[in-house]
């Protein structure tokens, strides 16, 4: 049976979704890392500013452009932003010299858009749409899109946006075009999302909500992956050793700290590996499908090991 | 200057980026106020259906519930101290304020009957922070509370709440619309004229691509509220009015991620552009270390030595343990906490030096190694946050 990791490189487009803070921008990057290690043209995709891929990425500061940059072998970075890919939509549209820009540089236009609802969204995946249905010497241009998608309140809004169009708009260019995206992120042979959490309450309540909606918008849902995992203490009796702690004298460890405070390390340890392997038993119980875990690691934002987790975990056992 | 004074002022506005525990924490501060005896109310933004549950409430919704007296007592409540919470509920908000400012029934059938207002909820940018600083405002002019927390959206941008009703407001205070839409309305045809402003006849070319029938909602939609233009930009000034002003203080809440951390200053320095009054930083989760000394630095001779001696007096205690793995584990524990605790501190450190505060103004609630989801949790966390 080919890994889940195979499982997930053949699809073009996987959107990183979850709740704010559980790691979804490093752990996007990992994937990408992965995807682009395996030879694939992969192109990692952020939507909001400011951007934080190129950092986690070891790039310096980078600018924003229409086409994906090439930030280290077969990896290419994209910032979308909104108002570029409306202009550079609307020229495709409009191909009149000098239109487009009058018609975006035009005041009323500018905050007609800034209070108009939904048109980023809905222009931000018609441009991974666009981007997906590029082709180069009769193959497509791009392997995999991977986005860091907006977090859940918004990540909702931005998979919605299309389902509101349609219901709303029944002729014309734009409906065709919200139907071509429709249909890319409604492929299950194409599109996945993958929601990332941690092993908290919150964040696996939201999750498996999100996961709830995402399947009504007619989206297919990946694995879980469950970051920010805490190593166990490996003892097997946490109750007779801190019982056995304490009744030692304070300098029994010495020259480490004193055995109170290490009693109340290892009790904290304890008692958060256990809280986050019930939440973790919780959300495979929910989901019914694989959920992967991801282990904390002590510096944030080092996706070149995350990666190297995310690769173990993805081709072993859930 | 000390966390005590937060209370002193009307409104505090929780604001970070999403899971830093936002909602917690803006839960203990109230919580705090009521046990000083003060009327709190805490308004989240999330379906928090935990924060409920903490609170002895069924659930949280549109309009104010008080917190059980006898609950509140248990917690050490002061006499006339109170605590009430409620979450926002966007559609309802809008409701309201279709209701208010509509010129008639008819506007207020139209506007229902559109389909961006029907999907406003998730679609209009920045409806969720209109809303909820339209909430905070209808509170504070009501005057039934001595201290409103309002625990803000999570936003990836510390203005998007900020510069919500200034975006609406911007718009429909453009004039642009009654230029747009006065010539279409004489002749009964809303939106025919929707983008015909200046020399550029840009309609064709954007009816080209979305249809007249997109149009013509969009154009309904903005001329529904454009019949509402008045009140929405009377009470988006006085809302800013209100954030600006001394007797409100936003609290900045961050997590000792570096990643968090420096998204907490991006927050700031932009908040900072606006002449908002930080009143403190919350720094919530950090791993501390037992009684809240420095992290012993420990390195592989000391780990060494203190896992020998830790072993041997672990066999005279208790011959059956397996007191080499034991003690392995448990050095291991701390060395990794210690690390942990360190890069906590110092990444709160850097935090809050980049930051206009006094120390005593920023504080740390630790990593507790269990959900907070009672009352005694809550209080817990205020204290870290307000004693001395």
């Amino acid at each position: 049976m080919a890994s889940e990791l195979t499982n997930l490189l053949e699809r073009r487009l996987l959107i990183v979704t979850g709740k704010g803070g559980v790691g979804k921008t490093s752990v996007a990057t990992a994937l990408a890392r992965l995807a682009a290690g395996r030879g694939l043209d992969t192109v990692i995709v952020e939507v909001t500013d400011p951007p934080a891929v190129p950092a986690l990425l070891g790039a310096g500061a980078v600018e924003t452009q229409r086409e994906p940059r090439e930030l280290a072998p077969h990896l290419f970075w994209l910032r979308i932003d909104p108002l570029d890919a409306l202009s550079e939509y609307l020229e495709l549209q409009l191909p009149v010299a000098g239109v487009v820009r009058r018609v975006v540089r035009n005041s009323g236009f500018r905050r007609l858009l800034e209070a108009a609802p939904g048109w980023r969204e809905l222009i931000t995946l018609g441009k991974l749409w666009y981007l997906e249905s590029r082709v180069d010497a009769e193959r497509p241009r791009w392997d995999l899109l991977i986005v860091d998608a907006p977090a859940t309140g918004h990540g909702l809004s931005f998979l919605s946006v299309p389902t509101v169009v349609t219901d709303t708009v029944h002729l014309g260019p734009l409906r065709r075009h919200t139907e071509w995206v429709q249909q890319l992120l409604r492929d299950p042979a194409r599109t996945l999302v993958l929601p990332v959490t941690l092993p908290e309450e919150l964040p696996v309540k939201e999750t498996l909500e999100l996961r709830e909606r995402v399947r009504g918008l007619g989206l297919r849902v990946g694995p879980l992956i469950a970051n920010g995992v805490e190593p166990a203490p490996g003892i097997d009796e946490p109750e007779r050793v801190l019982e056995a702690l304490a009744a030692l004298p304070d300098d029994a460890a010495a020259p480490l700290p004193p055995v109170r405070e290490l009693r109340e390390v290892l009790d904290h340890s304890v008692r958060r590996a256990a809280l986050q392997r019930h939440f973790l038993a919780q959300l495979r119980e929910d989901h019914g499908e694989p959920a992967f875990e991801l282990p904390l690691l002590p510096e944030g934002g080092d996706t070149e090991r995350l990666a190297e987790a995310l690769e173990r975990a993805l081709e072993g056992p859930p | 200057m000390s966390a005590s004074d937060w209370l002193e002022r009307r409104v505090l506005v929780t604001v970070g980026t999403g899971g830093v525990g936002k909602t917690t924490v803006s839960a203990a501060i109230a919580l705090e106020a009521a046990r000083r005896g003060k009327r709190a109310l805490v308004l989240t933004i999330d379906p928090a259906q935990r924060l409920a549950d903490a609170l002895g409430l069924p659930h949280l919704g549109h309009d104010a519930q008080e917190i059980p007296a006898d609950r509140l007592r248990t917690a050490g409540t002061a006499p006339g101290g109170s605590l009430a919470a409620m979450m926002l509920d966007t559609k309802r908000t809008f409701d309201e304020l279709v209701a208010r400012y509509a010129p008639d029934e008819a506007a207020i059938e139209r506007i229902h009957a559109n389909p961006i207002y029907q999907n406003l909820t998730d679609a209009l940018a920045g409806s969720r922070e209109y809303s909820a600083m339209e909430r905070l405002h209808q509170l504070a002019a009501a005057g039934d509370y001595d201290l409103i927390v309002l625990d803000t959206p999570p936003a990836a941008h510390a203005l998007d709440f900020l510069e919500a009703p200034r975006r609406l407001t911007g718009f429909l205070d453009s004039q642009i619309l009654k230029l747009l839409f006065a010539p279409a309305r004489a002749l009964g045809r809303t939106g025919f004229r929707l983008f015909q402003f200046g020399s550029s006849a840009v309609l064709p070319l954007v009816e080209r691509i979305t249809g007249m029938e997109f149009l013509h909602v969009v154009s309904e939609f903005l001329l529904a509220f454009e019949s509402m233009l008045e009140g929405f930009t009377t009470r988006a000034r006085e809302i800013e009015a209100l954030l600006r002003s001394p007797e409100c203080g936003f609290v900045l809440v961050a997590g000792p991620d570096p990643v968090q951390a420096r998204r907490a200053q991006e927050f700031w320095a932009r908040l900072e552009t606006e002449s908002i009054h930080l009143a403190g930083l919350v720094a919530n989760r950090v791993r501390v270390w037992p009684d809240g000394g420095p992290p012993p630095p420990l390195d592989e001779a000391t780990r060494a030595a203190g896992t020998a001696s830790l072993a041997k007096a672990l066999s005279e205690h208790d011959p059956d343990l397996d007191s080499a793995g034991v003690a392995r584990a448990v050095a291991e524990a701390a060395l990794r906490f210690a690390a942990a605790a360190r890069r906590d501190e110092s990444v709160v450190g850097g935090l809050v030096a980049s930051l206009p505060l006094d120390t005593s103004d920023a504080r740390v609630i630790p990593l507790f190694a269990e959900d907070v989801h009672a009352l005694d949790a809550l209080s817990r966390m205020g204290k870290h946050v307000f004693d001395e």
